[in-house]
């Protein structure tokens, strides 16, 4: 796999770019680059949300570019979590209003282990302000938890900590993990130099 | 909370905007549609047995033909000529009884007798229906078409000076009326029932099947081949100019009432324009709806997309902006059948006054409702288009 805007150029060594990388569930990934290396555009095709990109992704074994619209829907309900780098909360809502509105689609968490997600990242008591006037850092643990109201297979996170002190670093690394491994699933993450402090055989690989 | 979501940005101006816009086509169109309905009748209802497309043309009658046997005949290059235009369908003609007709009624105990006159056009010009307008050699019986205005001038005119009892379509038509039809000669003679079927307003006639006429000629008949001297014209559209200039042209006139089918051209063509404007209107209100609804939606592209980057079913991503396009387009439709109602109460009466019988209620609005369910849906397929493009 390659994105289209990197195949005229000539790309230094690469575990994912020109050539066969298999992401198994169960695992954990850190993969790291320089910015601009191609981090947020692999967490988009794998989520289906860009296309540009030579080469082919497979879902055991099903070719994701013959994938329709209501079935990635239905797979970022069930399969597929992602944290994008933007976030994409909605600035208007608070915080709790923001992970309802995902829960609401999955139904999948109970209202006390959301309140015990938000004690656990220390943002309990914003849990009701405008999410549009939290820090950077309170917004990303909120996207953090909001991840994670879903049943998944795969969660991507793209630099999920990158306004983060080390402290809360690791508290989202170990909530995130803890919820993983119940669910049997992977954890993708990305990081241009703040990686998530995950515990455990992490896989590295260099983009 | 999706739909909470979505709806920021709407423009209550702009929808207000579409349903008075959508209100005011759609209200004319119900409206014009009902009046149609009801106030055709006035001009069609009238005469079942001679459509209004058909045209009963004679020449004129000047004083120096009084005199002159044939003079206001068609000729078969005549009538040929009028065949070939191109406002002409079908051209049929009048052909007349070559014997002399005596018609006389018992009525308790009064005797009552008149020399009558036969015509005859063929039968695809006349729509009695039934079988009833049929003649077969060997019957007793003809069926007769006469003029209402017979009827009326007996009524009105005769029964009244000469102390006898008024009667109404179907008093009349149970009447047996003995015919009694003479050769020109005197030496043939023929006695038949005659039994009316029918009143015509637009053929200033007593008219008999063609199969009777040809047999009752053939028996009868000097055997003198007589020209035609009125045609019958099945026009494509009665309210063409181009008609009235070739009748003018070669001298020739329309007989009974013409004044019904221009009237009914006319407002076919009044209701015609009304209904254009109707469309007009709600064919923009259309686009003013399609247009605010993508630009609201263009507006909150990023929330569109972050639901579905949340997993969103799209159907549930479109559902707020559906609910206002539905609502919108029921509540216009709803307050327009209310209007075309109202309106109706207002001309029901003095239009019955006149004659009318009010026709079916339905035709508006279900004319209105079927524009708007195309509206909705092309607008709801576009709604659900916006979603999908902001997916990517």
């Amino acid at each position: 796999m390659l994105p289209r805007v990197f195949v005229a150029e000539s790309i230094p060594f690469s575990d994912v770019w020109k050539s066969t990388l298999s992401l198994r569930k169960g695992n954990l990934y850190l993969i790291e680059a320089a910015s601009g290396g191609g981090k947020s555009s692999l967490c988009s095709y794998i989520y289906g949300a860009r296309t540009d990109y030579e080469g082919r992704l497979l879902f055991d074994g099903e070719d994701a570019a013959g994938i329709k619209i209501d079935r990635w829907q239905l797979l970022r309900r069930e399969s597929l979590a992602y944290l994008p780098q933007e976030l994409s909360l909605f600035p208007e809502l608070t915080a709790m209003q923001n992970i309802e509105l995902k829960n609401s689609l999955t139904g999948f968490a109970e209202k006390g282990r959301i309140e015990e997600w938000l004690h656990i990242l220390g943002i309990d008591s914003r849990r009701d302000y405008p999410v549009g006037r939290m820090s950077v850092g309170q917004q990303q643990r909120v996207g953090l938890i909001r991840a994670i109201c879903q049943p998944f297979d795969f969660i991507l996170l793209d630099e999920p900590v990158s306004h983060l002190d080390e402290e809360n670093n690791r508290k989202a690394a170990r909530m995130i993990v803890e919820e993983a491994t119940r669910q049997g699933a992977a954890i993708i993450s990305t990081s241009v130099g703040n990686p998530l402090l995950m515990e455990g055989e992490v896989i590295k690989l260099k983009l | 909370m999706i739909s909470r979501l979505l709806r920021k940005n709407t423009s209550p101006a702009r929808i207000a905007g579409f349903l008075l816009s959508n209100f005011i086509g759609l209200a004319i169109i119900v409206g014009g549609l009902q009046f149609y309905e009801d106030a055709s009748s006035l001009f069609t209802s009238d005469d079942s047995f001679v459509k209004s497309d058909f045209l009963v043309v004679n020449k004129r009658v000047t004083s120096a033909d009084t005199w002159q046997k044939g003079a206001t005949s068609f000729t078969p290059e005549e009538t040929s000529e009028l065949r070939s235009q191109p406002w002409v369908r079908d051209v049929g003609e009048f052909s007349s009884a070559d014997y002399r007709v005596m018609a006389s009624v018992d009525q308790g105990g009064r005797g009552m007798s008149t020399l009558l006159f036969f015509e005859s056009i063929p039968d695809g010009f006349v729509d009695a229906g039934g079988g009833a307008w049929s003649f077969r050699e060997g019957e007793e019986t003809v069926p007769l078409i006469i003029s209402k205005d017979y009827l009326t001038l007996y009524n009105f005119g005769f029964a009244n000076s000469a102390g006898l009892p008024q009667m109404s379509e179907s008093i009349m038509s149970g009447i047996p009326l003995r015919l009694t039809l003479t050769s020109e000669d005197g030496s043939r003679r023929k006695v038949m029932q005659g039994r009316v079927v029918g009143y015509s307003n637009r053929l200033n006639t007593i008219l008999v099947p063609r199969s009777f006429m040809e047999w009752s000629n053939r028996e009868l008949g000097s055997g003198k081949a007589s020209l035609p001297s009125r045609l019958i014209v099945d026009v494509s559209s009665p309210g063409d100019v181009a008609i009235k200039d070739y009748l003018e042209a070669h001298n020739l006139e329309v007989a009974g009432d013409k004044r019904g089918s221009s009237a009914s051209y006319l407002l076919k063509v009044i209701v015609g324009i009304v209904l254009a404007v109707g469309i007009v209107i709600t064919l923009l209100s259309f686009f003013i709806l399609l247009l605010s609804m993508s630009l609201l939606m263009e507006k909150n592209r990023d929330k569109l997309h972050s639901l579905l980057m949340l997993g969103c079913p799209v159907k549930d991503v479109a559902a707020p902006y559906i609910r206002i396009v539905v609502v919108a387009s029921g509540v216009a439709w709803l307050c327009a059948v209310a209007c075309g109602e109202a309106l109706r109460a207002s001309y029901i009466r003095p239009l019955e006054g006149l004659g009318a019988e009010s026709g079916g209620w339905w035709l508006g609005p279900a004319v209105g409702l079927l524009l708007t369910v195309v509206m909705t849906v092309v607008n709801v397929a576009s709604v659900r288009r916006k979603v999908v493009a902001s997916f990517r």
